[in-house]
């Protein structure tokens, strides 16, 4: 930990809604009942780029046969995913591992801020699930051209490698190298508003994923097997 | 434009989107958009916010609206007056598509219906006077939020008043495209709208399939009105 101060970014805050319609709390409540009925293996949780996989048939074909649940919510920072998983969201559920995507909605933080925000939210999870790994999948580049927002994100990226260097329960999958073309642009085939990716970028992102969760899956004992009998 | 006591509104004033975030890509999306659509011949445009955007995402664009030679400019978040300024710079320069799909309005936070409505009239206008020979289809704005709240009435109200100043322009109409997306509870199901607000794949048929047959009936008789 570089200072004694609290990262802005693991400070848990849910979001106001402004707008009037209730629709992240809405979203929450949800979570939070889903949790009641379901026996997930695989817990993602993030924001947008999260959220927007469960909408695209690869979660079909690589994520539900692993029994994994999505609590994505579109815009969340680390400071509103903290607030979900502290207020219901990993009440009865004990995932093996949990995919931990958020931080590129943290405007207000710099990057170390970030960095220390997504690792208060992946210790938050091993503490309330002792046996689970968590993998923090790395911030992807976003815009067209190189812009502040992608130094940004690779510096936290590079912030989370460091300190993530030993070997733990907290892994980093950083995939975002792949976006890069040649020339420094992101394509639109991938990403097709320069941030959210088409159903080609997650095929990108989830082939990389779903080769380690099931690595890791493969390794995790059979618990609930062996409490069945 | 104004709306009401002669205040100037600010749903119709053109503005572009600020690059708040600093990643510049709005401009981008605008800026693709007027260079894509110099080698394309689009018949249909779809323009508006990220409802038209995802659409292009999923599996129905290329099942229902590529055919008909569709263009998608929907970028995530616009409101009216961000339509406006796309359109008045640049994205109907290099193209003459014989419908133009306008969905848009439902991120017009701070604004009332009303001014919501002159935004929508306006972006008509500014579609009139750029593409003389188009007609202009107006989707109706849907419920969002799953449970009644005041910005499923306010954008109630916005459909109200569009479809009553529309019904006299002869190159512009209206439809309504939700399928019945409120339950008889008065919630909105994350089946349909995953986040209470976007569609699923599966509520994007319900939209579109309707949709196609209005728009492939206006693309075969042409220009009644
Ligand atoms: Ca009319």
């Amino acid at each position: 930990m570089s200072g004694h101060e609290t990262s802005p970014a693991a400070v848990s805050q849910p979001v106001e809604d402004v707008h009037g319609d209730g629709r992240w709390m809405s979203q929450h409540t949800r979570f939070v009942q889903e949790c009641k009925d379901a026996e997930p293996d695989v817990l993602f949780v993030g924001d947008s780029m999260i959220q927007l996989l469960l909408q695209h048939e690869i979660w079909r074909e690589l994520f539900s046969p692993l029994h994994a649940l999505n609590f994505g919510i579109g815009g969340d920072t680390t400071c509103n995913v903290l607030w979900r998983l502290q207020n219901g969201e990993l009440d009865n559920i004990r995932p093996k591992v949990v995919v931990l995507w958020v931080g590129t909605n943290n405007h207000q933080h710099s990057a170390e801020q970030v960095a220390e925000g997504i690792l208060a939210v992946a210790q938050l999870l091993t503490s309330r699930l002792p046996r689970a790994k968590v993998i923090i999948l790395g911030l992807l580049p976003r815009g067209e051209r190189p812009n502040p927002l992608r130094e940004k994100n690779v510096v936290v990226n590079s912030v989370l490698r460091s300190r993530l260097a030993r070997p733990g329960r907290i892994l980093l999958l950083d995939v975002g190298a792949r976006f890069l073309q040649p020339d420094g642009t992101l394509s639109q085939r991938d990403m097709f508003d320069f941030l959210h990716l088409t159903a080609a970028g997650y095929a990108a992102v989830s082939k990389p994923l779903s080769e380690l969760l099931l690595q890791i899956l493969e390794e995790t004992p059979e618990e609930r097997k062996t409490s069945l009998v | 434009m104004s709306a009401g006591g002669g205040e100037p509104n600010p749903a119709a004033a053109p503005s572009p989107c600020d690059d708040v975030q600093g990643d510049g890509r709005w401009l981008s999306l605008h800026n693709r958009f007027v260079s894509d659509s110099k080698d394309k011949e689009p018949d249909v445009l779809f323009v508006g916010d990220s409802l038209v955007q995802l659409m292009h995402q999923f599996g129905v664009w290329r099942e229902l609206f590529s055919p008909l030679h569709a263009l998608n400019f929907g970028i995530g978040g616009d409101a009216t007056q961000h339509v406006l300024w796309r359109l008045s710079n640049g994205e109907l320069d290099n193209i003459s598509p014989k419908v133009v799909v306008l969905w848009v309005g439902t991120n017009n936070h701070g604004h009332s219906a009303e001014q919501i409505c002159g935004g929508i009239l306006a972006i008509i206008q500014v579609i009139k006077n750029k593409l003389p020979l188009a007609r202009t289809l107006v989707l109706g704005l849907l419920p969002r939020g799953k449970r009644p709240n005041p910005l499923r009435q306010r954008n109630a109200q916005v459909n109200h008043l569009v479809a009553e100043a529309v019904s006299s322009l002869p190159h512009a109409s209206v439809l309504s495209v939700d399928p019945g997306f409120v339950h008889s509870n008065g919630s909105i199901s994350h089946q349909d709208m995953y986040d209470y607000l976007h569609l699923t794949p599966q509520a994007y048929q319900a939209v579109c399939q309707p949709l196609h047959g209005h728009l492939k009936s206006m693309l075969d008789k042409p220009a009644e009105n």
